[in-house]
Order: C-alpha cells, then structure tokens, then sequence
C-alpha cells in the first residue's frame, strides 16, 4: 500500500517546514531539490549552530527527517544536510 | 473517536498542566503545517492525559503518515518533540496518534498481553515477546502491572527491546 510519488514541489517545502520547526535559525533554512546523476536529493542547508540538532545524535534526526519523506511519497528521494557556508 | 472535546485527566501535585497544553498546542501547529502542505485534510485534537500532552489526527488518507508497522508516525513524534523542546526547552512525552494507529495497536497489544499473562500465571513459564518499541511495550506492561498473578520486564537493546513476562 505504498504512497504514490508525491511531486517534489511538495516534498520540498514539507521537509523545510520539518526542518524550520525544530531548528533555532528557521529563516536560515534552504532545501533545494537537485537533479542529480545519482537521481533527486533534497539538499538541506542550516545555520551551522542547527547541524547538530538536525542531525541528531547518531543520526537520529535526520534519520526520522528522512523516514517521513520516504512515507509522503518520496521514495528514492535522498536527504543531505548541509551547513549553509 | 467519540469525544473529541479538551479532556484533563486528574494530575498529580506539581505537574503544570498548562504547560503541558501548551505543548501540545505547539505539537498540533507543527504537525498541522505539514498536512496543509500535503493537502491532506485531517482534524487535530489535542488533550492532557495522565500528565502526557497527547495529539490526535483523525481523518482519511492518512496512512502514508504512519508508514509500515507505525515507522512514519514513529519518526513524526519524534520531530513533533524536538519542536516542542525548540520552542519553550522542555523535552516532552507528547504523543502523537494518527489516524487512530496508536489505539488499534494498543487493543492488540492488551488482548495479547492478556493471553500471554493467562498462559503464564496457568503454565508458570515466563514468557518472552517480540521486540516491540517503547509505545508497544508500555501497552503491554499496563496490561501486566494491573495484575497480581504475573510481572513483567523489558530487556535488551532497541530496536531488539522485548518485554518478559514472568510469574509473580
């Protein structure tokens, strides 16, 4: 039963509204979605001082960031978080 | 879903309960963005029971919000917290519930608890359970913790916690 692929012009500001509620910086976060080789990422860029809590300890943030972006229709989708300089 | 109104369940001395509204006021705002933005119509109800904020999504479409075996509602909660805790720095117990996954799985969960336990106290062989997560488990421990007849222990490391339930 999964998701029908959800158009990147949605995925896109659904991560950034995950990503601008747990942040203390949320006019500093950009995600763009790349056409890469290796197929689409969402690039997640960050004030360098919300890395850490995006990412979480052992990664955990970022896995769940990328578990609901999986389960909202974007499979195959990949997730990078950057810090923004 | 049949009340669908605030509810406040008796709290003990010391918890302050508008905090813990607030929290989850902060906790449906977080997750309401993300259904506008999927356009995905749900109703958002938010209370206070047994001092644990709890947000509640109800409405069709929704299953893609809780993802194989709760994964995806698993990993909101988590984000809906981690907003919670940007926002006034308390860590909550919130918990979220979509589209009624958490109360299903709780039924299922209390209907094995009780066979297990009946088992258990008739055999008088503990008994281990599939590994479950922190929700699941505290299902089950409930269910164990109101009787006299069995006892109950999680051991382990997650994902791999399970919860062993013994004779008393």
């Amino acid at each position: 039963m999964g998701t029908p692929p959800r158009s990147p012009d949605v995925l896109r500001p659904a991560l950034e509204h995950l990503v601008k509620g747990i942040v203390d910086h949320p006019d500093e976060v950009r995600v763009r979605l790349v056409n890469g080789r290796r197929g689409k990422r969402l690039e997640v860029r960050v004030n360098p001082d919300d890395l850490g809590t995006v990412i979480g300890r052992s990664g955990r943030t970022a896995k769940a960031l990328r578990q609901v972006v999986t389960g909202i229709g974007g499979r195959g989708v990949r997730v990078e978080i950057l810090d923004s300089y | 879903m049949a009340d669908t109104t605030t509810e406040v369940a008796q709290s003990g001395a010391g918890v302050d309960t508008d905090a813990l509204f607030q929290q989850s006021e902060i906790a449906a705002d977080y997750v309401e963005g993300l259904l506008d933005i999927l356009d995905l119509d749900g109703d958002i109800d938010e209370l206070v029971k047994d001092d644990r904020p709890i947000v509640e999504v109800v409405g069709a479409g929704l299953t893609q919000l809780v993802g194989p075996a709760g994964a995806t509602l698993e990993a909101l909660q988590e984000l809906t917290r981690l907003a919670v805790f940007r926002k006034n720095g308390e860590h909550s117990r919130l918990m979220l519930d979509i589209g009624g996954f958490r109360a299903t799985r709780r039924s299922e969960l209390q209907a094995l608890a009780k066979k297990v336990a009946d088992e258990v106290a008739q055999y008088g062989n503990p008994v281990r359970l599939d590994p479950m997560n922190a929700f699941e488990r505290k299902c089950v421990h409930d269910v164990i913790n109101a009787r006299k007849d069995v006892v109950s222990e999680s051991e382990g490391v997650e994902p791999d916690r399970r919860v062993i339930v013994s004779p008393a």
